[in-house]
């Protein structure tokens, strides 16, 4: 066989290809039970447990009408992905960062990959926490009138609105997640601790001047005025704070 | 020769430590480097600042003509898998050799297929279950069937059994010969590669202290061995890299070539001349503190 020499000019392409990007989203996805399988075992979990603690409901007391089981809408079960999805949204740059920058990815591309994924993976559980609202509302909840689905601030104001707020948690959980990550990565233990201080300073100084000034009312009443979609627009707006902030971060940070 | 990475007055501190000092070092096209150094002398730290890991405190580094950092037009074409690579958790090897060609637009699919056959490495079970040498087979793999053009090697051996090692060092060679490229190779295992490189970059506490052909650094170097009176007269007024004595008899390594005249006087002194291995080469030039220990029991 003859010799190949592979070329080693002085090269000039684009610094941008979506290429280079989509390979950091398969990067991610090579393992897709993370993001697609765990959270819907989990909210098959607290689902089938809703099912089974309405059964007993309704077995103890044959008399519970409807109305007495719409304390169930204060049930949390269907949040309760979001704490595995925070996690996930740590591991996703905790475990993929290195290795994808050893094997010659950009920082830049590396974090706009992972955005990518996380758009695709709040899409995908807000689409099918509405429809199952829908679904649990068809059915008359489950033909025992359980609430898991259609429950806190989910249900009221229809599909749309639970689609939009559940997409914009789901966004929130996982780039506040990845968002801490990368300030691990660049500054370790002493800048987790320090921007965890500064932030925590910043909530409970918050928390402080609405009590002293006695403002809590009106911010009830204001948050009250904005709605299911006003609130979680500001939940949005802090995942695009978070996701910059990542950017900005990981523009630096070294792998170990 | 065209010239690929090079560094000018690349340094990079760790607050108070300095892990490499004003280094000057190129790579060229199609050459084989061997990378040499004791543990921390900066190897690695070498590799990582020309892939773009880390960050310069100081000094430049072209690859390709530009900065490898955040240009993915650089690092498309570079391949490192440090020594301590950490894969995602729960990723087996599979995983890896499934995302691989993505990243490497010269990966070749056959070639991993037959290598991690002859590596007979388990690709369902996870990295963190691997040996060692598993684990290290999982780079060298990746690092061979890449064939990017500036492939680095970051102590690939580790763990491998000698069978692993040499094949390696085969399977380096052969695709090296069908598809050139630039390998550099970090390693503490000098005699088995010695005959491997064209170009030793030997580096010690975070300087270039040897940058050389490698074909004119062997013989670059003499072993004069016989009774110490014949070998002091003989080494008498040259430089001495190491000397050593038992009883009557001594051995002094010194630098440079010998002449046909100097060979002749050392056969009438009765003297053996033997010539310095790369590794012994290696060890006279980094042992520091420990030869120079020695050459002082020696005068004393």
């Amino acid at each position: 066989m003859t010799a190949v020499p592979i070329s080693a000019a002085v090269v000039r392409e684009d610094r941008f290809r979506f290429s280079d990007v989509a390979r950091v989203v398969k990067l991610h996805f090579v393992n897709p039970s993370i993001y697609f399988g765990v959270p819907w075992l989990i909210l098959g979990g607290a689902w089938a447990l809703s099912v089974l603690i309405t059964l007993i409901i309704r077995g103890a007391s044959p008399a519970v009408t409807a109305e007495d089981m719409e304390g169930m809408r204060n049930s949390w079960a269907v949040i309760s992905p979001q704490w595995y999805l925070v996690v996930v949204g740590v591991q996703a740059v905790a475990f993929t960062f290195n290795f994808a920058l050893g094997l010659g990815s950009t920082r830049r591309d590396y974090w706009l990959g992972t955005s990518l994924v996380f758009l695709v993976v709040a899409a995908e559980m807000a689409t099918g926490i509405a429809l199952l609202v829908q679904l649990e509302q068809a059915t008359g909840g489950w033909w025992l009138g359980a609430h898991m689905f259609d429950a806190l601030w989910f249900g009221i104001d229809g599909f749309w609105v639970d689609w939009f707020s559940a997409f914009a948690l789901q966004l929130f959980v996982l780039f506040v997640g990845a968002a801490a990550t990368t300030i691990y990565l660049r500054w370790r233990m002493a800048g987790m601790l320090v921007s965890g201080a500064g932030l925590l300073l910043l909530v409970v100084g918050g928390i402080a001047i609405a009590t002293f000034t006695e403002t809590w009312p009106e911010i009830f009443a204001w948050l009250g005025e904005i709605g299911i979609v006003g609130v979680f627009t500001l939940v949005l707006g802090l995942a695009v704070v978070s996701a910059a902030l990542g950017y900005v971060v990981i523009r630096r940070a070294t792998p170990r | 020769m065209t010239t690929v990475a090079r560094t000018r007055g690349l340094t990079k501190r760790y607050g108070s430590f300095t892990a490499l000092d004003s280094v000057d070092v190129s790579f060229t096209e199609h050459r084989i480097y061997g990378l040499l150094g004791r543990n921390g002398a900066g190897k690695t730290t070498l590799m990582q600042l020309l892939t773009g890991q880390l960050f310069a405190s100081e000094g430049e580094i072209e690859v390709f003509g530009r900065t490898p950092v955040e240009h993915s037009d650089v690092l498309r074409r570079l391949c490192f898998i440090a020594e301590s690579q950490r894969y995602p958790e729960d990723f087996k090897p599979s995983h890896v050799f499934k995302i691989a060609p993505s990243f490497f637009e010269h990966w070749d699919a056959e070639f991993a297929e037959r290598l991690i056959a002859d590596f007979r490495l388990p690709l369902n079970r996870r990295i963190k279950k691997l040996s060692r040498g598993q684990l290290s087979a999982v780079g060298v793999i990746v690092g061979l069937a890449s064939r990017a053009p500036v492939t680095f090697f970051d102590e690939p051996y580790l763990g491998l059994d000698a069978v692993a090692r040499h094949l390696f060092y085969d399977r380096l060679l052969e695709d090296y010969a069908e598809h050139p490229r630039t390998i550099v190779l970090s390693t503490h295992l000098i005699d088995e590669v010695a005959n491997l490189l064209e170009h030793v970059v030997l580096i010690d506490e975070g300087r270039i202290i040897l940058d050389q052909d490698a074909e004119e650094l062997r013989g670059s170097a003499t072993t004069v061995a016989g009774p110490s009176a014949a070998v002091e007269q003989f080494v008498d007024g040259r430089e001495v890299m190491a000397r050593d004595r038992i009883g009557g008899l001594a051995s002094a390594t010194i630098d440079g070539r010998l002449t046909a005249p100097e060979r002749a006087e050392a056969a009438r002194l009765g003297l053996e001349l033997a010539p310095v291995s790369l590794q012994q080469l290696v060890v006279h030039l980094t042992g520091g503190a420990l030869a120079a220990e020695q050459q002082k029991e020696a005068a004393a």
